[in-house]
């Protein structure tokens, strides 16, 4: 009798857990994307948030693309050359593509898109700077269209690759405006808009007549959710399929491994960390000393544990798929010893301190810091940690000038190009870059900026890597993976490092 | 009553106007929204960051960009998003319900469990029965709501997959998030009706109605609890201020399309605008439904009706 109950309490658990979730969460085909942030306009010049672009890549195209393999290729543009010295660029278009909602995409609309980013609409938006390179776009033919640069940019066709290049249908935008346009975005890419709510979430779905071919989704679905913890509860519950970075901490990471349906992809980003030291105050001041920093702490051992093994060592401030990276440059060993001994002959007496200023909402982050912490003081270096909300910390104590000896770097750009971090921490003036001034430094970072010449260019800047690391000016810790949680179902998923990641390719089971 | 209802207007002015010039001046001393929209492009240069901030008004002083956001909401214009320039008002219009479904349903959940178990514990009092309930109270007070939050989905989403573990998409999705708000409540709530309903207990007209043969139900429903309204009231009503500021941690956990979740999101990019808009609806809707206590009052008590 007892049994009997038993059995039917289960019997309507198991019915009313059925009622409960209802039909199956997913229709054939249709793959659910959790991103963090609602960027809160889909037009390309309003935004630089990479999970605008996660959500966009698949909406536009740019002239040229860039996937996974970080090989950039062609897109809307067939094929181009540079000429004038690389003053000019001639695109050549390719035919018969249209925008989403029957518009035709031809030269007018590329010229359509860089005058709107360049003049008057784009102005206040982010995205502007980086394409300011470009003086005027000219129409030559319906499909030929020249770029005229005021200097030669030899990152500009990566930047075609994304965000503020995208290309917009003008009709579209003259017709609706704006604010239509912010919410109801329309492109050539290989996904159509269907619907958006802000805060929840955007819904896409197939555009066949893409000219890279029908996607293998019927509908592509993104919901915000920001906190890590609740992302990968819907990933467990089968709700979610793909949980993008950057939300997953490297704590969660053992939550996703141990459920069999569940499974971790990652892939270096261009993320990368740093404890920029304080040259002007401390004892930071003298370079023998943020040598033996630096030789005092295992970073192998941090990324082994800490980040359990979601990152790369570094030599310099930028990963190995970074444009600049010198492959033959080792990072200085761990080496304890040689660290007493440099700081003994630099006259540090034990119990001195110092102070390591790192973002308050980065756990990570603080966690190394603590382990840093422990290994300088092996070595008779008191060490500090100073969390600061992330945008005090950039916007008043770094520019500012009011760090400790030592305060966090994080950065990385899409482009993955050394000259996007180096010139923003090394040049003199530069707003994180209080306390340096080196002219000789100013002129590298300067001389490579026109510079087309790949392999030239590509010198200029390892050496930039270089110099830096022989002036001691940081700590370089690690480049961190990008890490995206996965439901099995999901095949042919390949991670961006960029997060710009094009789904046309996936399938669901 | 016309008189009373035009102080009580000024009132919320009043604190309007506080709360909003205190958060908006508080804000601006934290950090620059430009760069927070310009971090991602890599090298970021002061003349960007100038025209950003140009393109957002934030060149103007503070005292012109507070009277600009009380005129705008004099015609009910939040002003912009910074983050993609949604009109702020669109982004209240759907997080309002939202939340005010959800605080509704936790207080709703609250007093539904904190009536019933208040009056058993005042009935038994100092026997078992209300030795359990005032440990389970005190247990209920030292969950953090994070925590229980977190239990919960644990338990409901992910090991028997009852319920989604986040959204808001049908009732389902309600359960969660107003049990957690709900069984925090709860655990204060039956302390105040336990104390109340002991307050009345003892007076003379219990002893009457009992002397009288009406039935331990009646005694204890009609009778007792409606003379314990009136504290009862005005503590739930205090209570929901309280609840619509500890709603923003729960929100995010179930990634709930609320008020908290806008605040919280635009503090992390410095969105002024949708933030001075959420502080001043919060604070608005805190003062009227203080205000609707007052009438309540007068409708539950006819002796303060009459004066």
């Amino acid at each position: 009798m007892k049994r009997q109950t038993m059995q039917s309490v289960l019997m309507a658990a198991t019915i009313a857990s059925g009622l409960l979730v209802g039909v199956p969460a997913f229709a054939a085909g249709t793959l659910t994307v959790s991103s963090p942030q609602d960027p809160g306009s889909w037009d390309p010049i309003d935004t630089f948030l990479i999970n605008w672009a996660s959500v966009s890549t698949n909406i536009y195209d740019g002239l040229t693309y860039r996937g996974p393999d970080m090989k950039l290729v062609p897109a809307l543009a067939t094929k181009w050359e540079e000429l004038d010295d690389g003053k000019r660029i001639r695109f050549t278009l390719r035919k018969g593509v249209t925008f989403h909602d029957g518009e035709p995409f031809d030269a007018d609309a590329v010229k359509f898109t860089f005058d709107r980013l360049l003049g008057d609409e784009g102005k206040k938006g982010p995205q502007r700077a980086n394409y300011s390179v470009i003086d005027k776009v000219e129409v030559i033919s319906p499909d030929v269209v020249d770029f005229h640069l005021s200097a030669p940019d030899p990152v500009l066709l990566t930047k075609l690759a994304g965000y503020g290049a995208m290309i917009v249908p003008p009709k579209y935008i003259t017709e609706k405006g704006d604010d239509y346009f912010n919410a109801h975005p329309v492109g050539t890419g290989p996904f159509k808009f269907v619907s958006y709510e802000p805060k929840i979430g955007i819904k896409l779905e197939a555009y066949p007549q893409h000219w890279g071919g029908a996607p293998k989704l019927d509908k592509l679905e993104y919901r915000f959710i920001a906190e890590p913890a609740t992302a990968v509860a819907e990933l467990q519950a089968g709700r979610v399929d793909i949980v993008i970075p950057p939300t997953i901490p490297v704590g969660m990471l053992p939550t996703i491994a141990g459920d069999a349906k569940l499974k971790v992809v990652s892939v270096a980003g261009p993320g990368v960390d740093a404890l920029r030291f304080n040259p002007k105050s401390g004892i930071t001041k003298d370079e023998r000393v943020r040598r033996a920093l630096i030789m005092a702490v295992d970073r192998d051992t941090i990324i082994k544990t800490i980040l359990a093994g979601q990152a790369e060592p570094i030599a310099s401030f930028q990963g190995a798929r970074s444009f600049g990276y010198d492959p033959s440059m080792k990072p200085l060993p761990f080496d304890p010893k040689q660290a007493k001994a440099l700081l003994k002959e630099a006259g540090v007496k034990p119990g001195a301190t110092v102070q390591i200023d790192v973002r308050g909402n980065d756990a990570t982050m603080i966690e190394v810091a603590q382990a840093v912490s422990a290994y300088l003081g092996a070595v008779g270096v008191t060490a500090t940690i100073k969390t600061y909300e992330t945008n005090v910390l950039l916007n008043d104590i770094i520019p500012a000038g009011k760090t400790g000896e030592m305060f966090q770097q994080k950065w990385g750009g899409w482009t993955f190009d050394y000259d996007n971090t180096a010139y923003a921490m090394y040049h003199t003036g530069q707003k994180w870059n209080p306390y340096d001034s080196d002219p000789k430094l100013d002129a590298m970072l300067e001389s490579q900026r026109s510079i087309t010449d790949r392999a030239k260019r590509e010198q200029i800047l390892q050496q930039i890597a270089h110099y830096v690391a022989d002036r001691v000016l940081e700590m370089p810790l690690y480049n961190s993976n990008a890490i995206y949680g996965v439901n099995k179902r999901v095949k042919n998923f390949e991670p961006a490092p960029d997060n710009r990641m094009r789904l046309s390719g996936v399938s669901v089971e | 009553m016309a008189g009373f209802l035009l102080k009580r207007f000024a009132l919320a002015i009043f604190v309007m106007i506080v709360v909003t010039l205190v958060v908006s001046f508080a804000i601006r001393m934290t950090g620059d929204p430009a760069l927070m929209l310009a971090q991602g492009s890599g090298s970021v240069t002061e003349e960007d960051l100038v025209r950003i901030r140009e393109g957002l008004g934030l060149n103007q002083s503070f005292a012109a960009q507070y009277f600009a956001f009380l005129k705008g909401l004099l015609t009910f214009d939040f002003g912009r998003s910074f983050l993609g320039g949604t009109p702020v008002s669109l982004l209240i219009a759907s997080a309002l319900p939202a939340t005010l479904g959800l605080a509704f349903a936790s207080l709703a959940v609250s007093i539904v469990i904190s009536i019933p178990l208040g009056i058993a514990a005042a009935v038994h009092r100092g026997r078992w029965p209300d030795q359990a309930i005032r440990i389970l109270s005190l247990v209920g007070l030292s969950f953090p709501n994070f925590w229980l939050a977190t239990m919960l989905v644990l338990l409901f989403a992910i090991v028997v997959n009852w319920l989604p573990p986040s959204g808001m998409e049908g009732w389902q999705s309600f359960v969660m998030p107003a049990a957690t708000m709900g069984i925090i409540l709860t655990a204060t709530n039956v302390r105040l009706v336990r104390t109340a309903m002991l307050d009345i207990l003892g007076s003379q007209f219990i002893m009457v109605t009992r002397a009288k043969g009406l039935s331990e139900r009646v005694v204890l429903y009609k009778h007792a609890l409606r003379n314990c309204a009136i504290p009862l009231i005005t503590y739930f009503g205090l209570q929901f201020g309280g609840l619509l500021g500890g709603i923003v941690v729960v929100e995010r956990v179930f990634n709930w399309p609320g008020m908290g979740t806008l605040a919280f999101d635009a503090i992390g990019a410095r969105d002024y605008p949708v933030l001075q808009a959420v502080i001043c609806v919060l604070s608005l809707l805190i003062v009227l439904v203080n205000l609707a206590v007052d009438i309540a009052y007068g409708l539950i008590d006819p002796r303060i009706r009459t004066e």
